[in-house]
Order: C-alpha cells, then sequence, then structure tokens
C-alpha cells in the first residue's frame, strides 16, 4: 500500500510538473519567396511611342486588401513588342520571378485570351525544345474596340499538345499560377 | 535469446513425454467451449493438440474431455465453423477443467462484424472487428477496415487516404482512441488519414453512441477504439505472420507480431511493411497514388504480485502517400477543365511505384505508460502517461524546385495523463469516475515559405466524469456527467502587411451528461435508448485557419466568434435473435447540433493573381442528423448464410433550410457466404473452414444536397460486386490461413460522394487481394 501511496504522489507531482500554459515562442515569420505579387505587361508601339503598361498588382498576397489592376489604351492596327515581368515586391529588394519562369521555361507557358476582335499575340521567344514561352511577345491590334484581354500562366502544361504551341490554352491542361484579366480599349 | 528458447523449447517437448511415461499419464483435461458473444455453447469445436497430435471434439453442450495426458506443458488450437481459431495453453499438472470462449466471425461479409450483446459494461451500441478479419483486410487502412459496419462510412481522398466518419461525423467530432490514448494528430484536415497502424490490433471497436464520457476528445458520441490486447499468458515464443498481395497498386504487405509471456516481463512486438505503387480505375491509372508505411509496436507488461500489473506500449506509424497527380489544381478554371475531362490531366500510361509531389510525409509516435492497481475485488486503480508526437509534411508541386519543400509542415506533441477509479458496490451497482488532462503544443515549420494554414497553438484541457451504472431485474441502467475546461493559447501570423504576431487566448466550458437504459425480455431480445448531452469547443482550424486549399480551389476562413456546439442525441436500438436462425440489429438516432459549426460558401469571389477563388468562411447554425442502422443475417442451413446492411443517414441545416453537406450516400451492403462443414482434404492436409462468399455493395446517389452546395452534382450510385474465399490449414505447429478477395469483379466504372477525388477521377477498378497468414 506504501507503493501505492508513493506512486500517487509521484503521478501528481508529474502532472503538474507538465502543466504550463502559454506558448512561450513566436512563430517564425515564414519568408514567402514563391508569391507573385505583380504582373506588368509592357506594350511597346512600333517604331517608339508610350509604352502601355497592363499591371496587376496584390501586394498582401490573397485575401486582405483587393488587388489593384490597371487596364490600357492601344492604337488600332498598330504592332507592339510585349514584355512580361512577374515580381515578389513583398520582398526587399524586389524579387524578380521573371527569372525563376526563364530558368524553368520548359514547365511554363503564358497565354493570351481576348474579346476584342483583331488583337492577335504572337510568341517570339522559346525554350529548348522550341516550344513558347510568352515572357516575349508581339500584339497587333486590329480594328477599334473594347473589352477584356486575360493572361495565363500554366505551370507544367503539356505544351506540344494540339494547338498549345500556337498559343491555344484549351488542350494545355496544367496548373494555373497566373489568371489576371485587363480592361482594354483599341482607338 | 531466440535460439535458445526454440533449444529449450525442443528439449522440453522431447524430454517431457519419455519423462511422462515413466510418471502418471492419467490425467484429464476436461471443459467447455462457449460462443464469446453470446455465451452459449459451442458443438463441434475441434481441439488439436500440438504435441501429441491427438484431439477431441465437443459435444452438443460445448463438453470435451482428453485423457490420458501426462503432466507436461499443452497447445491446444481450437477450431470450428465460423469462428476463428484460437490456441490455448496448459500446464498441466493434475486433473483440470478449462472454460474457453471462441469469438464468432460472421464471415459473410469481407470484414467481419459483431453486435456484442454480452457486453454488458455499456448501453451503448458497440460494433466490433476482431483479429482474424483485422488480417484478413491487412492490405486495407483503419478508415476502409471500419466500412462494412453499419453506419461507417469513410471520407477519402483517393483510397490511399481515408477518414472513419460514424453517423455523419468525422474529423474534430470523432474521437479516436489509439491504445486508450485520445489520437493526438491533424484530424482538422479533411485529406488527413488517422495516423494508427490497425494491424497493431486485435480488437477494433466502434461507439456508436449518444455522449462518450469516458474519454477525452470531441464527447459528440461515437467513438472509434483501437486495442491490442493483453499479452496471452504462454510461457514460449508465438507469434503470427501475414504477407499479402494486391494486383491493383501491385501492393505488398508485410505483418509480424511476436509474443512471450514472462512472469518477469512478458514482451510483444508488432510490425508492419506495406508498398504500393500506381492504382488503377477501370480503364487508366491513377498516377502518384502509391504510398509507403514502416510501422514499429513494442508492448511490455509486469505483474506485481497480484494487485499491481503495469505495461509499456510504444508504436511508431511512418507513412509517405502520393496523391492522385491530376487533382492538384491552380483555381476554379482548373476545377472546371478537370470535371470535364474524361481521364485526369497527367495520367500517365504505365505503372510506377513512384512517389511525387503532390504528397504527404507523415510520422506519429505514441509512448504510454499504465498501471493498474486492484485494492481489492471491488475496486480497481488505473493510471495512464502518455506521450505523442505527430510530423506531418504535405508537398505541393511548387516553382523553382520547391517541390522538395513541404508546403505544410506541422509538428504536434501531445500529453497526457489520466487517473481513472472504478467500484463496484452491491446490487450490480457500479461506480466509474476519473480525471484527465491532455497538454497539445502545435508549431508550424517556417522553413515552408508560405503561411501556416492553422496557427501555432497550445491546448490545456482537463476534464473529470463520474458514471454509474446498475442493474436491476431485466433493465440495465447507466447514467454519467462529465465536465471539461480547454485553454488555447494561440500564437497567429497576421494577414495583412506588415506581417505580426497575433495572440488570442480562449477558454471553453464543456459540459456532458448521458443516460441510458438496456431492456432484457429475453436473452436474445434487447431494447437500448441512449440519450447524450455533449458539448464541443470549436477547433483551431474552425477559429484561425486561413488559406487556400488546393483541393478544393476555395479560400477558406476561420471565425473568431465560433462559441462550442451543443448537442443532443438520442438512440434507440433493438437486437434480436430468432431461433439462432435470424438475427436482427436495427439502431436508430437523431442528433441534434445547435450552433454547428460549418463551412459556408460566401458570396463574394475573391480576386487574386492566380484568378478568382470562392471564399468559404465557418459560420454556425442549427443541425438536425438522424439515420438507421440496420444489420439482419439468416442462417439457411449449418453452411449457407445470408447477411444484409443497410445504412441510411440524412441532415438538415435548420436556419439556412439547406441540407448538411458531406453527409454519407445511403448503402446497402449484402452477402451470401458458404462454409464447408467439413474439412476438404487434399493428401494427408486438411482445409479447414473453408468458405466462399459473394459480396454485393450498393451505394446510392446523394440526394440530399443542393446544386449550389457544391462545384459538380454529387456522382450517381454505384453496385460493387466482391468476392471472398478463405481457408485454414492445421500444420503440426502452425496454422496456416489463406484468404484470396477480389473487390470490384465487373471492373465497374464509378465514384463515390465522399471520395473527394471524385472531382477529378474515377474509383478503384479490379484488384484481386491474395493473403497468407502464420500463426504458430
Amino acid at each position: 500500500m506504501s507503493n501505492f501511496k508513493a506512486f500517487l504522489a509521484t503521478f501528481v507531482v508529474a502532472t503538474l510538473l507538465i502543466t504550463s500554459c502559454k506558448k512561450d515562442k513566436d512563430p517564425v515569420i515564414p519568408n514567402e519567396e514563391e508569391v507573385i505579387t505583380t504582373l506588368k505587361y509592357t506594350l511597346t508601339p512600333a517604331g517608339g511611342g508610350t509604352p502601355v503598361v497592363l499591371s496587376f498588382q496584390d501586394l498582401d498576397g490573397d485575401g486582405g486588401n483587393a488587388p489593384v489592376i490597371t487596364g490600357g489604351t492601344l492604337e488600332a492596327n498598330q504592332t507592339y513588342t510585349g514584355d512580361m515581368v512577374l515580381l515578389n515586391e513583398q520582398e526587399n529588394p524586389v524579387d524578380n520571378i521573371t527569372e525563376e519562369i526563364h530558368e524553368e521555361n520548359k514547365d511554363h507557358q503564358f497565354f493570351f485570351q481576348t474579346t476584342i476582335p483583331g488583337i492577335k499575340v504572337s510568341y517570339t521567344d522559346s525554350d529548348a525544345d522550341g516550344h513558347p514561352v510568352g515572357l516575349q511577345t508581339t500584339l497587333k491590334t486590329g480594328d477599334a474596340g473594347s473589352g477584356m484581354l486575360k493572361i495565363t500562366l500554366r505551370h507544367q502544361p503539356d505544351k506540344s499538345a494540339t494547338g498549345v504551341p500556337q498559343g491555344e490554352i484549351t488542350n494545355a491542361g496544367g496548373e494555373t499560377d497566373i489568371e489576371v484579366e485587363f480592361d482594354v480599349t483599341v482607338q | 535469446m531466440l535460439q535458445f528458447n526454440r533449444v529449450i523449447s525442443i528439449t522440453l517437448l522431447v524430454v517431457l513425454p519419455v519423462l511422462a511415461f515413466s510418471q502418471d499419464c492419467s490425467f484429464t483435461l476436461k471443459g467447455h467451449v462457449k460462443d464469446a458473444d453470446t455465451g452459449s455453447p459451442l458443438e463441434f469445436v475441434s481441439l488439436f493438440v500440438e504435441s501429441t497430435g491427438t484431439g477431441a471434439v465437443t459435444d452438443s453442450t460445448g463438453y470435451f474431455e482428453m485423457d490420458h495426458l501426462c503432466k507436461g506443458d499443452y497447445h491446444i488450437v481450437l477450431s470450428h465453423l465460423s469462428c476463428e481459431s484460437k490456441n490455448a495453453f496448459v500446464h498441466l499438472v493434475g486433473d483440470s477443467t478449462l472454460e474457453l470462449t471462441m469469438e464468432h466471425t460472421a464471415n459473410v461479409l469481407s470484414s467481419v462484424v459483431v453486435t456484442s450483446k454480452s457486453d454488458n459494461k455499456t448501453t451503448q451500441n458497440v460494433e466490433s472487428i476482431n483479429q482474424q478479419s483485422i488480417s484478413d483486410n491487412a492490405n486495407e487502412n483503419l478508415g476502409n477496415m471500419l466500412q462494412s459496419i453499419a453506419g461507417v462510412s469513410t471520407l477519402k481522398t483517393g483510397s490511399g487516404i481515408a477518414k472513419p466518419v460514424v453517423h455523419g461525423l468525422y474529423g474534430n467530432r470523432l474521437t479516436i482512441l489509439n491504445n486508450g490514448i485520445t489520437q493526438s494528430g491533424q484530424q482538422w484536415g479533411n485529406d488527413h488519414s488517422p495516423e494508427i497502424d490497425p494491424l497493431v490490433a486485435n480488437k477494433i471497436r466502434v461507439i456508436k453512441g449518444t455522449s462518450s464520457l469516458e474519454y477525452m476528445g470531441s464527447n459528440l458520441g461515437n467513438v472509434v477504439i483501437v486495442e491490442p490486447k493483453r499479452i496471452y499468458r504462454d510461457p514460449h515464443l508465438h507469434g503470427r505472420a501475414h504477407y499479402s498481395l494486391e494486383t491493383n497498386g501491385r501492393s505488398h504487405g508485410l505483418n509480424v507480431q511476436l509474443q512471450k509471456y514472462n512472469p518477469k516481463l512478458s514482451w510483444k512486438i508488432n510490425g508492419t511493411l506495406k508498398k504500393s505503387g500506381d492504382q488503377k480505375t477501370a480503364h487508366y491509372f491513377l498516377t502518384n497514388t502509391g504510398d509507403q508505411e514502416a510501422n514499429l509496436a513494442l508492448q511490455f507488461e509486469k505483474s506485481f504480485a497480484d494487485k499491481w500489473f503495469a505495461d509499456l506500449f510504444f508504436s511508431t506509424y511512418n507513412t509517405e502517400i502520393g496523391v492522385l497527380r491530376g487533382s492538384h489544381i491552380g483555381n476554379l478554371t482548373d476545377l472546371e477543365e478537370a470535371f470535364h475531362r474524361e481521364i485526369p490531366f497527367y495520367t500517365k500510361d504505365s505503372f510506377s511505384y513512384q512517389i511525387d509531389a503532390p504528397k504527404q510525409k507523415v510520422n506519429h509516435h505514441l509512448l504510454k505508460l499504465h498501471t493498474r492497481y486492484l485494492r481489492d475485488d471491488a475496486q480497481q486503480f488505473n493510471f495512464t502517461f502518455a506521450a505523442q508526437f505527430d510530423n506531418r509534411r504535405e508537398y505541393d508541386v511548387r516553382r523553382g524546385g520547391r517541390s522538395e519543400i513541404p508546403a505544410l509542415s506541422i509538428q504536434q506533441f501531445a500529453y497526457f495523463a489520466e487517473a481513472k477509479y472504478q467500484r463496484d458496490f452491491k446490487r450490480q451497482f457500479r461506480l466509474k469516475s476519473g480525471v484527465q488532462m491532455n497538454i497539445t503544443d502545435n508549431t508550424n515549420n517556417p522553413n515552408t515559405g508560405i503561411l501556416p494554414l492553422i496557427p501555432d497553438y497550445l491546448a490545456y484541457e482537463t476534464g473529470v466524469y463520474l458514471i454509474g451504472s446498475k442493474k436491476v431485474n431485466k433493465s440495465f441502467l447507466e447514467i454519467g456527467v462529465r465536465s471539461d475546461r480547454i485553454n488555447q493559447n494561440v500564437v497567429a501570423i497576421s494577414r495583412t502587411l506588415p506581417r505580426e504576431i497575433v495572440r488570442y487566448d480562449n477558454v471553453f466550458q464543456k459540459l456532458g451528461t448521458s443516460l441510458g437504459w438496456r431492456y432484457s425480455f429475453t436473452d436474445d431480445l434487447l431494447v437500448s435508448y441512449n440519450m447524450g448531452l455533449a458539448t464541443r469547443n470549436p477547433a483551431i482550424n474552425e477559429l484561425y485557419s486561413f488559406g487556400l486549399h488546393q483541393g478544393v480551389s476555395g479560400i477558406e476562413e476561420g471565425n473568431l466568434h465560433l462559441e462550442p456546439e451543443k448537442s443532443l442525441k438520442s438512440t434507440l436500438g433493438l437486437n434480436a435473435n430468432i431461433r439462432a436462425k435470424l438475427s436482427l440489429d436495427v439502431l436508430g438516432y437523431y442528433q441534434r447540433i445547435k450552433d454547428y459549426i460549418y463551412l459556408d460558401p460566401q458570396k463574394e469571389i475573391r480576386l487574386t493573381i492566380r484568378g478568382a477563388f470562392p471564399v468559404f468562411e465557418y459560420k454556425q447554425t442549427d443541425a438536425e442528423i438522424f439515420g438507421l442502422d440496420f444489420t439482419g443475417k439468416y442462417q439457411i442451413n449449418r453452411s449457407l448464410k445470408i447477411k444484409c446492411s443497410y445504412s441510411f443517414i440524412k441532415g438538415h441545416d435548420l436556419s439556412n433550410h439547406v441540407p448538411v453537406i458531406n453527409l454519407p450516400s445511403n448503402n446497402i451492403l449484402s452477402s451470401i457466404g458458404y462454409e464447408f462443414f467439413r474439412p476438404i482434404a487434399i493428401g494427408h492436409k486438411k482445409l479447414e473452414n473453408f468458405t466462399v462468399e459473394l459480396i454485393d455493395q450498393n451505394v446510392f446517389e446523394q440526394k440530399n444536397i443542393l446544386p449550389e452546395q457544391d462545384f459538380v452534382p454529387p456522382p450517381k450510385g454505384y453496385n460493387l460486386l466482391n468476392a471472398k474465399l478463405a481457408t485454414d490449414m492445421q500444420l503440426k505447429k502452425q496454422r496456416l490461413r489463406f484468404t484470396l478477395k477480389v473487390n470490384n469483379i465487373l471492373n465497374e466504372s464509378y465514384r463515390d460522394y465522399l471520395n473527394r477525388q471524385r472531382y477529378f477521377a474515377d474509383g478503384l477498378g479490379t484488384n484481386f487481394i491474395l493473403g497468407i497468414g502464420l500463426k504458430f
């Protein structure tokens, strides 16, 4: 019986010892390197002129404040050189994600879809397999009109599926890393 | 050491009979064999004495007698139609009487379920799966093993990740006890399987109750109990081994158990290794659905005098599970596209054992020290200490070579202490009480580079309960009360920039009571009624989760203002046996949950750089869930049996007048089985308990859901045909068991409502499963 009492005492003491009510340590805030906060699609008209910048910026990532989306006005029947830049502006200095996409260009492809008749985007870059990437493009406008331009970035798409090298998204598959829409006017 | 033991055993075996001849060889061993569940005598039980090769058979009263036995040790193997074979050990020093029981395997179902009416300890409905069906289904995980019980389903992600669902409750609402300890892990995630190796257990019980007062956890009534048995008092080395092979997934599984009783220290060891590759639907491979598992459990027991018993248990569970590559999507557009695909994207034409991202790696370790002190015949004390460590890492397909860095990495420590007291008073009155304490310490690893879905926290929980039970004539009454206090100390990271640390302190009080009554009209007709009131505090994910849930393409937001759920559940059960031919088991239940916590789809569509996502917020409502479990068995003759079980369940959100989502579809499981009464002779060997079964699984379409409650309508109902062959063979000192199962014989294409993979791919196609078991 005395054994039992000793055990009971040990039990009570041990129970008290493991009692602590506060989570002492603050968590380490993870370094969100993978986040893309900003997309800038800069369209420079052939023969010079003021470039048009379509941009999507969401500095606090998913949730929180709403993103700032800036559309643009393009000239009718003009040819633009398109340059895509992706940034993580949460980092200091700002992290250029474009380089990451460039390094893994075999695994990525941008797609351009629009509701404005006459706008045509063609790829001017390619990965090691000769498949387009979409960091460098040419955009041609037709007659005046207004509507939406959707830019999609797919991760690990099937780059050789039917229509995909020509920029058709239907058979691309893969996961969407970016999908943004811009209001665009052609005049 | 093993070698030495064997030498001794062999020596004894050889020497003993020799010595015995010079001694008195006129001892008689007699006794009875009864059905462990019903207590009725078992006729035609064959008793085989390993060392002599002789035996006996029980008569109609379950009586057996063996004469001319010498002094010494005997291992006796009992076998009987529809029963799991059993080993008994006798140290014979004179005429002896043995009272033995055997467990029934109502082997008509692939997994064997017995409602134990002799389980007088509670008025609540308990169903169990025994050792033999656990090893016959060694290829399955815990969730899938329980599926054959009426009222139990699984919430799956593919087939490798399966959470048990009992009466519509799962995850945070379902308590799972691993060896007496409330499983502490990541129950909050719908794609988190319980981190338990069911092969360590000798028995798995499911309590379909109203208020589980004895255990820590959600207390909403339903409990899954996974328990290894005590080490059998046989001083020799015994064990079992089981190997299983599956064609679908080309999986191999090996489980080995060894045990030895010794008055100084008894031990038992249990190890499992499993490996499986890509599984296959009726028409295509499910790329990246392989998994591998390595588990080990150690059990030590020691008795100090007659009154004091102590045991130490350690188990480690380690798994790596692949998640269908095609189910990893970026946004709603991708999800939409996935619905319309015949075959998931990324599907390969060839089989592979390779496991890439997306995948999960989980380690779970449990250490438990338990001791029991019997003060006298009527009083006992139990003390338990336990520590658990859960390490969960989930990998996504990521950019910039980050797929090797987990996207979610959570380490959780849990410490548990318990003191229980039980006392039997006069006139069959029993009192049980206990004090419990649990501390959970959850920490995210910041290396993920992603804001954690749930925050770091320390939860501190203390509980106390008192349960009284009494038998009065034909009635058995049970009444209990429980109170808990939970303190959550949460350290979260703000969602706004600049990121800051935000601390929260929550205190919840829980109260539960239960009342149960069982009335036995006769031994073969029982009625039971249970009513329970319970409270469940909001879990950490319901309060604080924040982020994108990849699998369902939605943003989940916790709600800081949640109140505990209050539940009132009633069950009414009927258990009838008619002339030992027909048995019926019916359980109706109704549960009303006030402040039921659920994910509410918000009107808002949130725009992110990856596109637009629907937002789900944790909200509270009043809900009701009710249903009926029915199991009927009919023994046509000695060999032929049919069985049918039906589960019906429905749930309503009473405030919003919509159905409750994620409830199992209604289903019927029916089967017909034939067991050869006489062993089939093959040369000198005999195939015993030779059984053939045909099982039909019919799952109805989930109609109780509105189109706006899900991205796609629930899949159509389906019907699967399965078969099983099983037989035992007694060798000199070992007993072999062969099983061959075929699942989805007709190679049907189907999708299940409760499988989250249904958005992307079909369920499994035909699967042949071969199992070989060895018991010695």
